[in-house]
């Protein structure tokens, strides 16, 4: 064939113009990383304090995005992240005030469990779409958390709770790391390496197409909002095990930052499309940003507004042109 | 005699009211390829669908080598060693080649999923067709040839014991066809059942043993396909046609001066060259298959898809059209294939639906005048007798024909010069088909230009005043409707005439099939 050779060049040029898009965030975030890095550097920006207090403070994020990969990958969404961490962190301190740690564990993952069960299940049985069900579940679960807790923060007081959820540090290293490092870990195989993984992807892709294929899609939808209400209890445990307490405010807003940092990450909002090692590095930006914005000195409004901007700018950099 | 690797027996699926089949028995052996033929609506999808657990019967068993197939479901036809193509419905458009072919079947090394293996797999698959497809593309990059090998490779992948391709060659190129049935006739040796559904009669020639044919639901005949020559085949097809069009009387048309003109006409694909011109009073039908480009010709009329090269000229004019827009303003009004998707929206309002197009008209600084708005609506209501409870309720509470109506009352509103139908009978009962052929007739009548699209001959030969046949993005004929009239069958009544014309037609797009596969062999 005479055209073999244009059509090879033309394929690993395509290849390479496609992988700069998707790849943008990786770019995108040294690029961040090094304009700080070089502006910043009088702050302490380079203070491997500093830096670990990034991880410390976008692991909560991290981990619900990772869980929120697999639910836009499915072409579904959770907007009650937030709301079930805040929820989780105050049923946690309350069930360890009560009756210890192990019991606090089981309190909050039960609390996470429940909650995706039920917005699953309105999901997937009574046909709610997902936006509608987790709307109106971010209210319920504050709702919930603010009554049993009396919206006063319900402290903590167990030191070996704190130390595995949040707080401790083995060395230098912060314990939340860890976490990120398993749950990025086991994401990233359960989603590229699984059947599970393949059939979330096939669902979000083209559901008819996965339907006729043999798969249960309902059930694969139930699934990653149980993962999703789940992975949102653990950031709010987390939280509580980092302040040493719950309140019903902790994880409020984040169900917009995790969404934004799948979305940065390279997942597609309308499904079909996903990858948990770049939604961790989304959640790494969007807490780089923040960090860097506010040595700055950047007043809050002000961090607002170059925060919007440049996940705008990255977002619009990583579209396909037409 | 070989063993009986299908029995369905007396199935029957009804849709509501509609009964989809009525009793049917098909029987296929192992080792053979069986086609199945009928028209439209002949209930061909139905009974494959019935068969791989889609549909489930109202009526009928089904029995798979022997044994009854009990659950119905996919799952439950697949395991029971049936696989199908579903015509580009079954691929993931977001995934690889290779994981679409194993979806579900994901080859695993250390329970986690291989997908090296998987093209690896593939590619041997496809070495196998003899084609050329790489299996790590995504599969929405590729054309439709290349999805439609995937999904072949896809349903061959299951090593199944009975494989249904419903319609496989409709994108392929000739070469990639040839390649396909030396596979099947290897599969075929195997001892595998292939029941394959094409509307190419030379390619069941070539490739089938036997032949089950359908007609509204029912079985007609099965019979070797060597006992079948094509023009039997056409009039079992075609069979007598049930009241309905028939009685539409016809009358010649008034032509006046040119509506639209086409000239060496090109789109990006299809449609190839097409010369084409339309004088108002006129309704010129389109004929041929699935890829025949009918409907890339009429987007490029409407302004959906980019001219490549050629002129379109409206009321004697040439126009250039960026968007659909541009050919709405120059007066072309499109009525498209995909009724639900494209012509209505169908929780809104008849009213909302039928002032769409014009709200311009009816409006005074961006506000819409009501009073204005009901009177259009009434009177487009009352000029296609379109049966709704009123204006306001929703269009999905209307029969499909009536929605139809309101397609086109939507554009009639605007009043164009050039209306274009893209198959505007498609799930339309055979009342309402009448109706809408007759107001096809009495709009052209109106003096204006109509281009019509249909897959059932009988309306085209309705309908138009001339036919042209297209084939592989080329057009081959140009009759005038009369020309396709049997002198032999003049004097016989109407229903026999119009048979006889339908069996013409027949035949000539399938000479325009075989005249384009000789151009592109020739090309090769």
């Amino acid at each position: 064939m005479p055209n073999t050779d244009t059509t090879q060049a033309a394929g690993v040029l395509g290849a390479f113009l496609r992988d700069w898009r998707q790849n943008i965030i990786y770019i995108g975030f040294i690029a961040i990383f090094v304009v700080f890095a070089l502006t910043l550097n009088d702050r302490g920006f380079l203070n491997p304090n500093n830096l670990l207090n990034i991880i410390r403070q976008t692991a909560m994020i991290a981990v619900m995005a990772i869980a929120m990969t697999f639910v836009l990958s499915a072409g579904e969404i959770d907007l009650s992240v937030g709301a079930v961490a805040g929820l989780a962190s105050v049923t946690v301190a309350m069930a360890i005030a009560v009756a210890g740690p192990f019991a606090g564990i089981l309190a909050g993952l039960a609390t996470g469990i429940a909650i995706g069960t039920f917005n699953g299940w309105l999901t997937t049985k009574i046909g709610i779409p997902s936006f509608l069900t987790t709307l109106a579940m971010m209210g319920i679960a504050k709702g919930i958390a603010m009554w049993i807790s009396g919206t006063s923060a319900i402290p903590i007081l167990s030191q070996s709770y704190a130390w595995w959820f949040g707080g401790g540090s083995i060395g230098p290293i912060p314990v939340l790391l860890f976490w990120i490092l398993i749950f990025g870990a086991v994401g990233h195989v359960v989603l590229r390496r699984t059947g599970f993984g393949r059939r979330v992807l096939a669902t979000g892709g083209g559901e008819q197409a996965a339907a006729y294929s043999g798969i249960n899609t309902a059930k694969i939808k139930f699934r990653v909002l149980v993962i999703s209400s789940t992975a949102a209890a653990l950031a709010g445990m987390f939280y509580a095990g980092r302040l040493q307490s719950g309140r019903f405010q902790l994880g409020e807003g984040d169900e917009l930052s995790v969404i934004a940092a799948a979305v940065l990450g390279g997942t597609s909002l309308f499904g079909g499309k996903g990858t948990v090692i770049g939604t961790i590095v989304g959640a790494l930006m969007i807490g780089l940003i923040n960090n860097g914005l506010i040595l700055m000195g950047l007043e809050f409004s002000q961090q607002l507004i170059a925060r919007g901007g440049i996940i705008i700018l990255a977002v619009a950099l990583s579209q396909k042109k037409a | 005699m070989s063993t009986v690797a299908v029995r369905m027996t007396g199935i029957s699926k009804n849709f509501g009211g509609v009964k989809a089949l009525e009793n049917v028995n098909f029987e296929v052996l192992a080792g053979e390829v069986h086609a199945l033929l009928g028209g439209n609506g002949a209930g061909k999808s139905t009974i494959l669908k019935v068969l791989n657990g889609v549909h489930v019967p109202s009526a009928g068993t089904i029995e798979v080598v022997g044994v009854p197939l009990t659950i119905h479901t996919p799952e439950a036809s697949r395991a029971a060693g049936i696989a199908m193509n579903y015509q580009e419905m079954s691929l993931v458009p977001t995934l690889t080649v290779a994981q679409n072919v194993f979806l579900t079947r994901e080859a695993k090394s250390g329970g986690l999923i291989d997908d090296k293996e998987a093209e690896r797999k593939a590619a041997e698959l496809f070495a196998m067709l003899g084609v050329d497809v790489d299996p790590r593309a995504i599969v929405d990059d590729l054309g439709a040839g290349q999805k439609q090998l995937t999904e072949i490779a896809k349903a061959i992948s299951q090593n199944a014991r009975i494989l249904v391709l419903d319609e496989p060659s409709t994108a392929l190129a000739v070469s990639d066809v040839d390649r396909l049935f030396t596979f099947l006739r290897k599969l075929k040796k195997q001892g595998v059942a292939i029941i394959y559904v094409s509307h190419r009669m030379d390619e069941i020639a070539r490739i089938a043993d036997r032949a089950t044919i359908l007609r509204d639901g029912k079985h007609v005949i099965t019979a070797d396909i060597g006992d079948l020559p094509i023009d039997t085949m056409i009039e079992h097809i075609v069979g007598k046609r049930s009241l309905g069009l028939a009685d539409i009387e016809r009358s010649d048309a008034v032509r006046g001066d040119i509506g639209l003109e086409l000239r060496n006409v090109s789109g990006r694909n299809k449609p190839d060259n097409i010369s084409l011109t339309i004088h108002k009073g006129e309704v010129v039908g389109l004929a041929g298959l699935l890829g025949s480009g009918r409907t890339s010709l009429a987007k490029l009329v409407a302004g959906i898809e980019p001219l490549v090269s050629g002129e379109i000229r409206i009321n004697d004019r040439p126009v250039r059209f960026r968007r659909p827009g541009d050919a709405i303003a120059a007066g072309v009004a499109l009525v498209p294939e995909a009724r639900a998707t494209q012509g209505i929206i169908a929780s809104h309002s008849v009213s909302d639906n039928l002032t769409l197009a014009a709200l311009d008209d009816l409006s005074k600084a961006g506000f819409v005048i009501a009073a204005k708005a009901r009177a259009a609506t009434d009177a487009q209501i009352e000029r296609l007798s379109i049966k709704t409870a009123g204006r306001d309720h929703a269009v999905s509470t209307l029969s499909g024909g009536n929605q139809q109506k309101v397609v086109i009352g939507k554009w009639l509103a605007v009043d164009p010069d050039v209306l274009v139908l893209d198959e505007p009978t498609a799930g339309i009962d055979i009342g309402s088909k009448s109706e809408i052929i007759r107001l096809v007739r009495e709009l052209a009548a109106s003096g204006k230009a109509i281009l019509m699209i249909s897959s059932e001959l009988s309306e085209l030969l309705t309908a138009c005043d001339r036919i042209v046949v297209m084939a592989d993005g080329h057009a081959y004929d140009d009759f005038p409707r009369a020309a396709l009239d049997d002198p032999a069958e003049a004097n016989t009544d109407i229903t026999h005439r119009l048979q006889a014309a339908e069996r013409r037609l027949q035949i000539a797009i399938q000479e325009a099939l075989a005249a384009g596969q000789e151009v592109s062999h020739a090309q090769h």
